[in-house]
């Protein structure tokens, strides 16, 4: 797995979005260091201590740093110059919070390093879809509605044009659980399917949104999908088949949310 | 003192002239920062020059080399704000340039600060007139080789650098910031001089303080 680090002024807001991140993901997450503060409970950066919180995570398949904002990126930049490590390190300038999420679960997948910042540089699509509506800035409403569109998450083939893939396996169920695709069913999709040899890609139906890429949990939670709405899997790939079947059991099941 | 080279121990008492200069002015540059920054730029670099002075003090170097070394690395663990990489990458890269010497003379000692600068732009991308350090020692630096040019040692080209950077410093008032965190303020930083301009003139001063006395 990719190792993670996480750059903050603060030690208590690193602390707490790892945190939060960590609720998606289960009981082995990817390597994960945070180097926040400076010094002696000083409000801070210090790029030693981003430097050292990059060798600690650091194991062969490249390191993925988020940082805050201001020193923190600075301090960042510099410790690329005190590592030890020869791993391919990258700073992204996803969103601290909403970047993190994504990238602990899809790293927790397995995913590259390319993969992990691709989909956390796109973390914000799911929200500036499901605010788009809200008025705001102009600049953000117009930034609201590209990304959506581009999010590689997005990026999958559409469902029509892979039709002449003879693996191609389509099947529509509709969600049960009451809260619909939110982050942990989102999240629960990604991780069933790492690993599977098949490309899947989701479309609400009912609302018609998609197709996303069962690979990305912000692309998932982008369709903002509810209860009752009809979602399509399409999957192609030698286990196309096998991926489908999981999803549509997760799916019935209610994501494990249905009162029992 | 003689004052055609700089020695290791006036180095090292430019450091401790510069630790007493932004103590002094500590009030100073929070007023500065609190106008258009987070109002801690006082408060990081007297911290800052505090255990530069203390590192520098407990483990004293041999060679210039070393010494400057010494100072960024601790100015990056110690400051906490933007300072500490801006500062930490302006020492570094002096050591670098300076070399294992005990001794700096004029052109030296220029090429190492113009190398600390260079270091500075592409740590922070700072170019002229976003309202940054850089608006002062760039002068204090051109200011600083015309004079060396012309044949002058350490302390008159240190004079002639700070009556530059002072006149940069003053200079960044109109301006509005386009790096850090004055920039959020776009148009409303303009009116105030650059904390970071201020500190970095501080720098030069006591440069001149310490070769002039």
């Amino acid at each position: 797995m990719i190792g993670i680090v996480v750059v903050s002024h603060s030690p208590a807001l690193a602390q707490a979005a790892v945190d939060l991140a960590l609720e998606m993901v289960g009981e082995t997450p990817p390597p994960i260091a945070i180097a926040a503060g400076a010094g002696d409970g000083i409000i801070g950066t210090d790029a030693v201590k981003v430097a050292a919180a990059i060798d600690e995570v650091a194991s062969g398949e490249g390191v993925l740093v988020f940082m805050d904002l201001g020193s923190a990126v600075l301090s960042s930049t510099m410790a690329t110059e005190f590592m030890t490590t020869t791993d391919e390190v990258r700073l992204t300038d996803a969103p601290f919070v909403e970047g993190l999420i994504a990238a602990i679960v899809l790293a927790n997948a397995g995913a590259s390093l390319d993969e992990v910042d691709r989909e956390a540089r796109a973390a914000m699509g799911a929200k500036q879809s499901q605010l788009a509506d809200q008025g705001g800035a102009p600049d953000a409403v117009a930034a609201a509605a590209a990304p959506a569109a581009e999010t590689p998450a997005m990026d999958a083939p559409a469902a029509d044009s892979a039709s002449a893939d003879p693996t191609e396996v389509t099947v529509e169920v509709p969600l049960v659980n009451p809260d619909g695709l939110h982050a942990r069913p989102a999240s629960l999709i990604v991780q069933a399917l790492a690993g599977v040899d098949a490309k899947l890609t989701i479309t609400d139906v009912t609302a018609g949104k998609g197709p996303v890429s069962g690979n990305s949990l912000i692309g998932i939670m982008s369709l903002g999908a509810a209860k009752d709405h009809v979602l399509k899997f399409t999957a192609t790939g030698g286990s196309a088949q096998e991926a489908v079947d999981t999803l549509v059991t997760m799916t019935g099941e209610g994501f494990g949310e249905l009162a029992s | 003192m003689s004052t055609s080279t700089i020695s290791l121990d006036q180095l090292i008492a430019w450091l401790s002239r510069f630790r007493d200069l932004v103590t002094e002015k500590q009030s100073y540059l929070t007023e500065l920062d609190s106008a258009i920054g987070d109002a801690d730029h006082g408060a990081n670099m007297v911290r800052g020059m505090n255990a530069v002075v203390e590192k520098i003090g407990a483990e004293p170097a041999t060679a210039a080399d070393a010494l400057l070394k010494s100072v960024g690395m601790t100015l990056v663990t110690s400051v906490g704000g933007a300072s500490g990489p801006l500062y930490g990458t302006l020492f570094l890269r002096m050591g670098v340039n300076a070399g294992p010497v005990t001794e700096l003379d004029a052109a030296a000692l220029g090429a190492a600060l113009r190398a600390g600068l260079e270091g500075v732009v592409a740590r922070g991308k700072a170019e002229a007139g976003d309202k940054t350090m850089f608006d002062a020692i760039a002068p204090a630096l051109d200011a600083w080789d015309v004079a060396v040019a012309d044949g002058a040692d350490v302390a008159a080209a240190a004079s002639v650098a700070l009556t530059a950077a002072d006149k940069g410093r003053l200079a960044t008032e109109p301006l509005v910031a386009r790096k850090g965190r004055a920039s959020y303020l776009g148009e409303r930083s303009a009116g105030h001089i650059d904390p970071g301009a201020t500190s970095s003139t501080l720098l030069f001063q006591a440069l001149v303080d310490t070769v002039s006395s």
